[in-house]
């Protein structure tokens, strides 16, 4: 049984779910200790178990310590399962984080799977449906990965009550992704919002029009009908092959609309400032595809202790190399 | 295991309109519902029946929040929230009425919701088991609806400050009951730690057994001051040995007697009992006590009423007791002469303090104690020289030190050397002189055997050696152990024991004079 050390490195949830996912991948039996010891609230949160429930499912995984603020967990992984699942989430879990888990193992099983999530769609803390939407899934695709999605309802803190629904047709011949250079970028704004007064939204973008001189045509409204009140500002530079950089930040009581903006502004500023084609959250998120498929190069942004820790659990799993070579200011490029 | 969480409907806090931003609103008992690290399975909501709108809309937005929660509710009624009867009756009534089921379910009662008279009545409940969990709190947050949640365990000694806080106060007490002796004997110390306890928290009989002179009423006497310092007790200590309790005497002594109860009875008196009343009546040699007094007794420990002599009126009084008896109350009660349900009674915390011999090790500090407390009493303080110092203790710790009766002893032995001793010092002759006064008192008046140089070759020699050496050796040899024992190191003994001789020669080696000499009796002057 291979032991994996949850506090290494940054020592949180993404940890486990990078685990889970290679475990199923490569069939490992897997011991996780120290399961997100560094944080304030150690062991295995709500969320946690979700992704740790819905991994066992697809694959019929023998699993112990499966229980909230469990610190060691183990997982033996059972063969990979396609099929129609659907993975019901309470207290406004993040659904993305669940599908994010078990996708790659999927994507090596033999036959096409739906899932049906319910949930949080638009968490904090958590890449949200637009990310993996119009960030993750283009991304995807340029490396021959088919994956369809469909979102029938929003979910937000504390409800969630959101739902959609993915099809994962199974890997067949990946090609290595080449993201190197940006190109044109299109911008434009996004506030998905239910049951909240549409000056916030407002607010909201006209601090982003002002900081980011985005123009008022590329500046969107998206009032949405969802169990509880929620608002998500999303800025977006969309590539020309279809990949885009999407960087949230959530709206909530206490927050003025203009620091919600600036927070979203912060990360854009700091994207554009630097020449890479993938941000922060798309990098962390593609290197397992990549590692398990065949692998390819792209411009980032300056590493993430959160994106280092992921390289160290997927080279404990595969063979692999993953290498950053600086390149530019805030630039980096990465080889797998 | 599940989590079950039991919660007032808050009719303030809980209620913040039925729009929808009560979402983004902080709602105590929904809050709960919300964390990631704290999964509730069980919502228990105890609600009034005017609340019955606001009952069922959080019903629904618990049920949206948690998928797969079970929401039960309990109807309780009270028409003042702020009055702790009414509103401690109803939690009571629901304590009793719920199944609760600790082995399946882990209980969180919250206690953010309610009146302030409400949280006083959860925590009395739970403090007193009715309520088989722990306590919960919540409070807002700017991060967002779901605010922040504090579980409190009761059990204070779980803390680390408290619990070092309570550490350090049973600490004093134990030192209290010691008289700040520094005790070393384990079984002593371990005693006094449980009394410790004991005094504290119960107000049931103690028995105090142990020969005399350990200490039975001065260590009634601590345990009275004990309980008062920490506000336990108001009234007063009373205190009689039952041995000089006879005849009509005994009972008026102890339950009072009313005007012409007996011949000679001029006036009315309270008694011991009724003088003992809210306080603590120590009552030694207990086993002395007469057949009709105890029966009296077990009535006034049993249901705290007693009948004074002459009268038939009961009065009661209300006070804790403490026997003390150096006789084996067992015995007494096989041969016919103390009851046994008395004993029973009496019997449920039983100490019985070591005699001074079995305390070796407490001798020593015991000494200094002794000595400070005569300073105290006469303003002169004395100390012991150190040859003095160490022949008296070799001769208390030998054989030959009966301490039949115990700390009594010790105490008449310290008062007579400092009361003859010159200039507040203690010295040999005086603690040879003591020394044949206690053997002479301990043999029955009989002859006196031993010197103060045989204790010493006896403590210091291997049996075998010291039945072995002449008599003629024995005061040379008593000299020099002394001498060494006194010395910091060899070369110090040697100048001093070969003062003379030294002189002569060119190079003296008196180290090596005196180890040889040591050697011959088995000694090695590091062991001395």
């Amino acid at each position: 049984m291979k032991i994996i050390d949850g506090s290494q490195g940054e020592g949180g949830g993404q940890i486990l779910r990078s685990s889970l996912a290679l475990s199923m991948c490569t069939q490992t039996p897997i011991r996780i200790e120290n399961i997100r010891a560094g944080r304030k609230k150690s062991g295995l949160g709500h969320q946690h178990l979700m992704c740790v429930q819905a991994s066992q499912m697809i694959c019929n995984a023998k699993v112990s310590g499966a229980e909230i603020g469990s610190q060691t967990l183990t997982f033996e992984p059972g063969e990979i399962q396609a099929g129609d699942y659907s993975f019901p989430i309470s207290t406004a879990g993040s659904s993305c984080l669940v599908f994010q888990t078990v996708l790659p193992a999927l994507l090596l099983a033999k036959r096409e799977s739906t899932l049906r999530l319910s949930g949080g769609t638009h968490n904090m803390m958590a890449p949200s449906f637009d990310f993996i939407e119009r960030s993750f899934i283009p991304a995807l695709r340029l490396m021959n990965i088919d994956i369809s999605t469909e979102l029938h309802a929003y979910g937000f803190f504390p409800v969630g009550g959101g739902e959609w629904s993915a099809t994962i047709k199974p890997l067949d011949e990946t090609t290595p992704i080449m993201l190197m250079e940006r190109g044109e970028m299109q911008h434009s704004a996004i506030v998905t919002q239910a049951k909240v007064k549409s000056h916030v939204a407002e607010r909201e973008l006209a601090q982003v029009q002002k900081k980011l001189a985005i123009s008022a045509s590329d500046l969107h409204i998206n009032e949405v009908i969802a169990a509880c009140p929620g608002n998500v500002l999303s800025v977006q530079f969309k590539h020309t092959d279809g990949t885009a950089e999407v960087i949230d930040s959530t709206g909530r009581r206490g927050l003025s609309a203009e620091r919600v903006a600036d927070i979203a502004i912060k990360d854009a500023r700091r994207y554009l400032d630097s020449t890479a084609v993938v941000g922060e959250y798309l990098c962390d998120q593609l290197l397992l595809p990549m590692a398990l498929g065949s692998g390819g190069r792209f411009t980032t942004l300056k590493p993430s202790l959160h994106t280092l820790t992921n390289i160290d659990v997927i080279q404990s799993f595969l063979d692999c190399e993953i290498t950053f070579t600086e390149i530019g200011e805030d630039c980096f490029e990465v080889r797998c | 295991m599940s989590n079950v969480v039991v919660s007032l409907l808050g009719q303030r806090l809980d209620n913040v309109g039925f729009g929808a931003k009560r979402w983004f609103r902080w709602r105590p008992t929904l809050s709960l519902l919300m964390h990631h690290d704290f999964q509730v399975d069980e919502l228990v909501l105890l609600y009034q029946e005017e609340e019955e709108a606001l009952l069922q809309k959080t019903i629904k937005d618990a049920e949206s929040i948690c998928l797969n929660i079970k929401v039960t509710t309990h109807k309780v009624t009270y028409s003042n929230p702020w009055d702790l009867e009414q509103v401690y009756g109803q939690l009571h009534n629901f304590a009793e009425s719920y199944d609760f089921n600790p082995e399946h379910n882990d209980y969180y009662f919250h206690i953010t919701t309610g009146t302030h008279i409400a949280q006083i009545c959860i925590y009395l409940l739970a403090e007193a088991n009715y309520f088989p969990g722990r306590l919960i709190q919540s409070s807002p947050s700017p991060e967002g609806p779901h605010g922040k949640y504090q579980t409190i365990n009761l059990d204070l000694s779980r803390y680390d400050q408290i619990a070092s806080r309570f550490h350090k106060e049973a600490q004093e007490s134990i030192s209290h009951l010691k008289s700040g002796i520094e005790t070393k004997n384990e079984r002593y110390n371990e005693l006094i730690r449980e009394i410790e306890n004991v005094a504290v928290r119960s107000t049931a009989p103690i028995l105090i057994t142990g020969p005399t002179g350990v200490g039975k009423s001065q260590l009634a006497k601590k345990i009275y001051e004990l309980k008062s310092h920490k506000k336990k007790l108001e009234g007063k200590l009373v205190e009689v040995n039952c041995a000089t309790l006879r005849g009509d005497n005994a009972m008026s002594t102890l339950f009072g007697h009313v005007k012409g109860a007996y011949t000679g009875a001029v006036s009315e008196r309270a008694g011991l009992l009724m003088e003992a009343n809210n306080g603590l009546l120590f009552l030694d040699e207990i086993g002395e006590l007469g057949q009709d007094e105890q029966a009296m007794l077990l009535r006034a420990v049993e249901d705290k009423v007693f009948t004074p002599f002459g009268s038939d009126k009961e009065v009661s009084s209300d006070f804790q007791l403490i026997a003390g008896t150096n006789r084996n109350l067992y015995e007494r009660v096989e041969e016919g002469a103390f009851r046994e349900d008395l004993l029973a009674r009496i019997n449920l915390w039983s100490y019985q303090l070591p005699s001074l011999r079995d305390r070796y090790e407490d001798i020593e500090p015991n000494i200094e104690f002794e000595l400070n407390r005569y300073a105290q009493n006469t303003n002169q303080k004395v100390s012991f020289n150190s040859t003095a110092k160490s022949k008296y203790l070799s001769f208390s710790l030998s054989s030959y030190a009966d301490w039949k009766a115990n700390f009594r002893d010790l105490n008449s032995s310290i008062t007579r050397m400092a009361t003859l001793s010159n200039g507040g010092r203690i010295n040999e002759a005086n603690v040879d002189k003591e020394i044949e006064r206690l053997q002479y008192d301990w043999s029955g008046g009989g002859e006196v055997q031993v010197s103060a140089s045989d204790v010493l070759l006896e403590e210091t020699l291997s049996a075998e050696v010291y039945e072995s050496i002449d008599a003629f050796e024995k005061a040379q040899l008593a000299e020099v152990i002394r001498v060494c024992k006194e010395s910091k190191s060899m070369a110090d003994a040697g100048r001093k024991l070969f003062d003379k001789s030294r002189l002569q020669k060119a190079a003296s080696n008196d180290s090596q004079r005196l180890k040889v000499y040591l050697k011959k009796y088995g000694l090695e002057f590091k062991y001395l």
